[in-house]
């Protein structure tokens, strides 16, 4: 930032209080250096607090070395070493001056470098083991590393031994194929990955001449990263360094920024180099970066709030408005007007019960004076049938109620069991835990066919935890998690508790879930058992356990497990909301926190205090201002999708649509084989053929991934809304709707009205009303055509088709 | 019904706005918030500097398992019980046999090349076209994805739409005459879904499903409805899905109404020589249709042809009814594009899921093997002429240049100008390279250096 920015900034915070009693804090860190090893190096941060605003000078500052023989410091403010001995930097800022003592040791009889701990960050930074390059299953021409260097023992074997050690040259370290390949002396197909006269280069070379060790006598495991800043708030266009920490077991920290890796989760909003430099955008938001180090990661959260911002916030009706309100003021966005009773009738109809209002139950709620009609609409649909039909699709989906896997009596009776848990308001930590200890036949009225779709304890470790708990351990199958602590082991720990179940054959042809004894799960590279265990937990004690999910279970709906609670509250809210407050929504982890963590946790106590009651959460949800304001934006929020401040446009799925349709219409939809009038969103059979659920993307609930239901629009969508004899034939049947109102006595007007009603819950505007009511007062003996085609363009309006749009 | 002209209406977008006018207030930004520059976009497609000849291709899928001692690869010496019932005839290229039944063929083989060590392990029939189309290797049993949709992976088709875009008027990526079974978008979404032609071409009453003029629709009515659409649409600003939607309403309706996309689906204006040249058959007809729908600017035509899958006396129906109407459309589609100047920027390509065991069973049918089979391959930047790599004596395993799923795949996009390094984010965040490994299959392209 430059001078008169931050004099602008010192000015608007200060200057009109105190006019000449203006003190910017300089601070400089560390306030000591000591570099001990030839490839050292140390970044300094220089920093100039202004009231709660801070301004990195880390680039702009004059550096001045009392003993330039000593150390030198690059453009980026890192101090690198040069000889061994101790020296002066003095840090000036126009007229401020902070001194740093420093010291250089370790220099003329260097510690030897470790493969392990040294050397791997240095291929991992280079990007050698990237799934792109070697890090790939198969390698890349012959040479292969683990993902990310996750496996130190088979990488260090395939840099230094395989192919008869040729990569590794003892005699002229510099004619290494690893070095020669890196700098791209030789051609390389990745290119010139390592600068010949860096330190990485360096470290590598001092490597290969102490004769190329696995481990050394000094090295130790790097048990953590620091990151500074870890949080901060930017201008637009700003930069800030940062400065990443290693620790070590036994205490020794060094600067590891040079060699760490930066990657952002919204680069819109943030950017990073390999300097470990974040420059902001101009667009407002928030954005985590994430920092990784050998096995280790940390995050740095930055907030970019408007440049013009406004205090305004949604007014506080509960604990959502006002976390809501917080995050929306930091980031100064204005949030939407409330929305108004049409638009929000048919938004929870939609939501809670996958149903269009009909126009009487519009009329009835537009024409209710009583203050207390939202909440009461809400109670309402929550008892309604449709809310159980709805939700108990939504759960079969993800519980892979599958026709073709867990047959059809199966998925009868697992649509069955999940509808009466949701009519009964079965609390849900009752309800998971149900479903995980489940046996018996697959057939019955219960969850016991979830173990027939999950038919390996690989696939049950990795489903569960992926649906209850948002962990995606499934990463961690075959290497360490890229982005989370979760190892191999973790994974294996997981499998250990499902490795009792097994799938019976009854005598009379049907399957049963059997979950008996179990052993513990063998790591997938060192082969050696792991002793079952939660994520992060001890290792389980199954001492006079049977089936070893209860254990899992217990573990699971503890109230001290961090996971399970988040999960659900994120799916649901995700569904209500249009937007997770983690994304994807069932990726859950410290580097993919919230988008508004305060948020979460007064969720969750929520969640525990109505004792994972659904329905009192869901009312809680639904009654916050924040649920009820408009999706119509201001100039202010109209580029936010992810804090809240409007409620965003949904696709309908497919069976809502087409239930839709059929509604206003008055056609039900013939599926073969069903008793007529029923709804597709009462339909258990996923595998029905159906060209209408197949193009809106109904899914086959072939994994317990949300994402599997697809919300994107296509050709094939619109023409069919447009020109298909379907549709066509509901419009102009002889039975329906439009025929009936066109062959009675309503007046033109009131055709018009019952029909906004109907489709859109909200009566015409002026402009709508002039338009149509004329067509049908011109209609003459056309009438009923007239009616039908007025029928047909309401239905392909963009506002009939989406929720909230 | 379907050659029943739209008459005015051509004129319009569904939203009832002329193209002008869509023009003049998406400078404005306020046309279902689409803005100029995303709508001539939405128009053209993706550009790109290409190296490429190939700019579309029609993918021949011969589902079931084509036998590839019976017609590409024939073992005249071996004992009867590999060889089976057919006869080896000679081709127009001097020591290269085909089956007796791939007469057509065999007469224009310096027009392509066959590639006959195409191995994988797959051995199922939705796995195996599953692996096929993705690369991917299926996580679900054998036969339990009979539905057209690729729940992860995206097939190879709707990656050719996501990376091309389409060229014309009608949809980048299309199946005929029903979906391909592993031929979905997976995670690329309902766009890259192909358009699926679900009717049978060779039929007498052949219309394309949702584009044929509804019965009882009269021109004014049709007039009308756009009318009271687009007023009702008027001044409202979409964002987001709503806003693709409306983009999608656009092409809808180019395609009901634009001239160029109404005749390139009427096959019966086809002379009757061509059509009868092609064949009268399904498959036949849909490579013509095909050819149509690339002519009309179509990226992708994947066209499945049932019926391979032949483990009960199989001589009869190969020589009947797989083999002659595959081997006529083939060559009389090459012949084809050929005179019309297109095969050069067309790229075809005919194969299956797996080739066929090499010895006859009991029940004088053949069974599903993997291990080897036989790849056709035509223009686009193919070099014809050739037999490329060739199989044991018992037609059972490639004894040279063996040619994997991702080789074919690489080749494929190669060819069409793609660059199949590049990765895209799968559901669960990690990168996925649009095709894992493999190489071009040596000696295929004129000149690889060129395209890469």
């Amino acid at each position: 930032m430059s001078m008169p920015v931050r004099n602008f900034w010192l000015c608007c915070l200060f200057g009109c209080f105190w006019p000449g009693l203006v003190f910017a804090q300089l601070s400089v860190s560390p306030a000591a250096i000591v570099l001990d090893r030839p490839e050292s190096s140390q970044q300094l941060l220089v920093t100039d607090q202004v009231g709660s605003q801070r301004f990195d000078l880390t680039r702009k500052a004059t550096y001045l070395v009392a003993e330039p023989a000593i150390i030198t410091i690059d453009t980026g403010g890192r101090v690198i070493p040069l000889s061994e001995g101790m020296t002066e930097l003095t840090v000036t800022d126009g007229d401020h001056q902070r001194s740093v003592p420093v010291t250089v040791t370790g220099l003329k009889q260097p510690v030897p470098v470790s493969f392990r701990y040294e050397v791997q960050p240095v291929l991992t930074k280079a990007r050698c083991n990237a799934g792109g390059c070697h890090g790939k299953a198969e390698g890349q021409n012959g040479f292969k590393l683990s993902l990310f260097g996750f496996d130190n023992e088979s990488d260090f074997d395939a840099v230094v031994k395989e192919t008869r050690g040729r990569r590794i040259n003892f005699a002229n370290p510099d004619s290494s194929l690893l070095l020669l390949k890196a700098t791209a002396r030789m051609p390389h197909g990745g290119g010139s990955k390592i600068d010949r006269e860096g330190p990485r280069y360096e470290l590598v070379r001092r490597w290969i001449r102490a004769g190329a060790p696995f481990s050394s006598t000094a090295d130790q495991p790097v048990i953590g990263i620091e990151i500074e800043p870890s949080e901060l708030t930017m201008q637009h266009g700003s930069t800030q360094q940062l400065r990443v920490t290693a620790v070590e077991a036994a205490g020794r920290r060094h600067c590891v920024t040079a060699v760490a890796e930066y990657i952002s989760n919204a680069t819109h909003i943030v950017t990073t180099t390999t300097d470990g430099l974040i420059r902001a955008s101009e667009i407002p938001g928030e954005a985590t970066i994430l920092i990784r180090y050998l096995d280790q990661v940390a995050t740095c959260r930055v907030t970019l709030p408007r440049p013009n911002p406004s205090s305004l916030r949604p007014a506080e009706r509960n604990f959502i408005d006002r976390h809501v309100g917080d995050k929306l003021v930091r980031l100064g966005i204005p949030p939407s007007e409330p929305v108004n009773d049409s638009a929000f009738l048919r938004r929870v109809f939609l939501d809670m019960i996958g149903t269009l209002p009909t126009a009487a139950e519009a009329r009835a709620f537009l024409q209710d004076t009583h203050p207390d009609k939202r909440l009461r609409l809400i109670s309402d649909l929550l008892d309604r049938p449709e809310y159980a039909d709805y939700w108990a699709m939504k759960w079969a989906d993800l519980l892979r109620a599958d026709r073709i896997k867990i047959t059809p009596q199966g998925t009868v009776g697992m649509t069955r069991w999940l509808r009466a848990r949701i009519v009964e308001n079965q609390p849900y930590d009752e309800f998971a835990r149900e479903i995980l200890i489940s046996q018996g036949s697959i057939q019955q009225e219960g969850p016991a066919a979830f173990f027939k779709a999950l038919d390996t304890p690989e696939a049950a470790a990795r489903s569960i935890s992926q649906l209850f708990l948002g962990v995606r351990i499934e990463c961690a199958q075959c290497h360490h998690h890229p982005s989370e602590r979760w190892s191999q082991s973790d994974y294996a720990g997981l499998v250990g508790f499902f490795t009792g179940v097994s799938i019976k054959r009854l005598p009379n042809g049907t399957e049963a879930i059997l979950a008996k004894g179990g052993t513990d799960y063998k790591h997938s590279r060192t082969g050696e058992l792991v002793k079952a265990r939660g994520l992060g937990a001890q290792p389980a004690d199954f001492q006079g356990v049977t089936d070893r999910r209860r254990t899992f279970a217990a573990w699971m709906t503890d109230s001290s497990n961090p996971f399970f609670t988040q999960a659900i509250i994120n799916r649901i809210w995700a569904h209500y909301f249009g937007r997770g407050l983690v994304e994807p929504i069932d990726d859950i982890r410290a580097t993919n926190p919230a988008t508004n963590e305060p948020l979460m946790h007064a969720l969750v106590a929520h969640m525990k205090e109505v004792r994972y009651d659904l329905k009192a959460f869901t009312k809680t949800l639904l009654m916050s201002e924040t649920y009820q304001l408009s999706s119509a934006t201001n100039t202010g929020n109209m580029d936010d999708v992810q804090h809240y401040s409007h409620a965003l446009p949904k696709a309908m799925p497919a069976e809502v649509l087409l239930d839709a349709l059929c509604q206003i219409t008055n056609v039900p939809e013939k599926f073969n084989g069903w008793p007529d009038g029923v709804r597709a969103i009462q339909v258990w059979d996923n595998r029905m053929p159906s060209y209408f659920f197949r193009i809106f993307g109904r899914p086959v609930r072939a994994s317990v991934c949300e994402c599997e239901r697809s919300n994107e629009p296509s050709i094939s969508q619109a023409l069919h809304l447009l020109n298909s004899p379907e549709i066509h034939e509901k419009i102009a049947h002889r039975h329906g709707r439009a025929r009936q109102w066109a062959d009675s006595s309503m007046s033109n007007d009131e055709i018009i009205g019952e029909l906004y009603l109907g489709t859109l819950s909200r009566f015409p505007t002026v402009e709508e009303r002039a338009l149509l009511v004329t067509e049908l007062n011109n209609a003459g003996n056309e009438r009923r055509t007239v009616v039908e085609d007025i029928f047909w363009s309401v239905l392909n309006t963009k506002e009939f088709l989406f929720n909230n749009e | 019904m379907f050659d029943i002209p739209f008459g005015s209406l051509n004129k319009r977008y569904c939203d009832g706005v002329s193209r002008r006018q869509l023009l003049r207030v998406g400078s404005t930004g306020l046309f279902g918030g689409l803005t100029l520059p995303y709508l001539l976009q939405a128009d053209d497609g993706p550009q790109s500097a290409r190296k490429a000849k190939a700019t579309s291709c029609i993918f021949i899928f011969l589902e079931g398992g084509p036998p590839q001692q019976d017609m590409w690869d024939p073992k005249p010496d071996a004992p009867v019980e590999i060889r089976g019932a057919f006869q080896t005839i000679p081709t127009k290229t001097p020591g290269v046999f085909f089956s007796e039944h791939c007469k057509r063929c065999a007469e224009i083989t310096d027009k392509f090349t066959v590639v006959r060590s195409h191995s994988h392990s797959d051995n199922g029939h939705s796995t195996g076209y599953y692996y096929v189309m993705t690369g991917h290797k299926p996580t679900f049993p054998d036969g339990e994805h009979p539905i057209p949709t690729n729940t992860v992976f995206p097939s190879l088709g709707s990656f050719v739409s996501k990376e091309l875009g389409s060229n014309g008027k009608v949809p980048a990526y299309i199946n005929m005459p029903h979906p391909m079974s592993a031929g979905g978008s997976g995670f690329l979404g309902a766009e890259f879904s192909p358009f699926v032609i679900e009717a049978d071409p060779s039929e007498p009453d052949f219309e394309v499903k949702d584009l044929g003029r509804i019965e009882g629709l009269s021109e004014n009515r049709l007039e009308l409805r756009q009318r009271l659409l687009s007023g009702l649409e008027k001044g409202h600003r979409r964002t987001g899905r709503a806003a693709a939607m409306s983009s999608y309403y656009n092409k809808a309706c180019n395609l009901i109404n634009s001239p160029e996309a109404r005749e390139a689906f009427r096959i019966r204006q086809e002379p009757v020589k061509i059509r009868e040249n092609y064949g009268m058959t399904q498959i036949g007809q849909c490579a013509l249709l095909g050819r149509r729908m690339v002519e009309a600017g179509c990226r992708f035509v994947g066209i499945d042809a049932p019926g391979w899958d032949v483990h009960f006396n199989c001589f009869p129906s190969l020589a009947n009814d797989l083999i002659p109407p595959a081997d006529r459309a083939f060559a009389a589609l090459i012949t084809d594009l050929e005179e019309r100047g297109l095969l050069d920027t067309t790229l075809v390509v005919m194969m299956g899921e797996m080739g066929r065991t090499p010895r006859v069973n009991a029940q004088a049918g053949r069974d599903h093997w993997s291990m080897a089979q036989s790849i056709l391959f035509a223009g686009g930047g193919v070099k014809p002429g050739q037999i490329i790599g060739a199989t044991d004596a018992q037609a059972a395993a490639p004894i040279s240049n063996p040619v994997s799923v991702a080789d074919v795949l690489r080749t494929i996009h190669t060819l069409l100008g793609i660059d199949s390094t590049r990765e895209y984010p799968d559901p669960l965040g990690r990168p996925v390279p649009l095709v894992n490994g493999g190489t071009v299959i040596p000696g295929l392209i004129a000149s690889v250096g060129a395209l890469e």
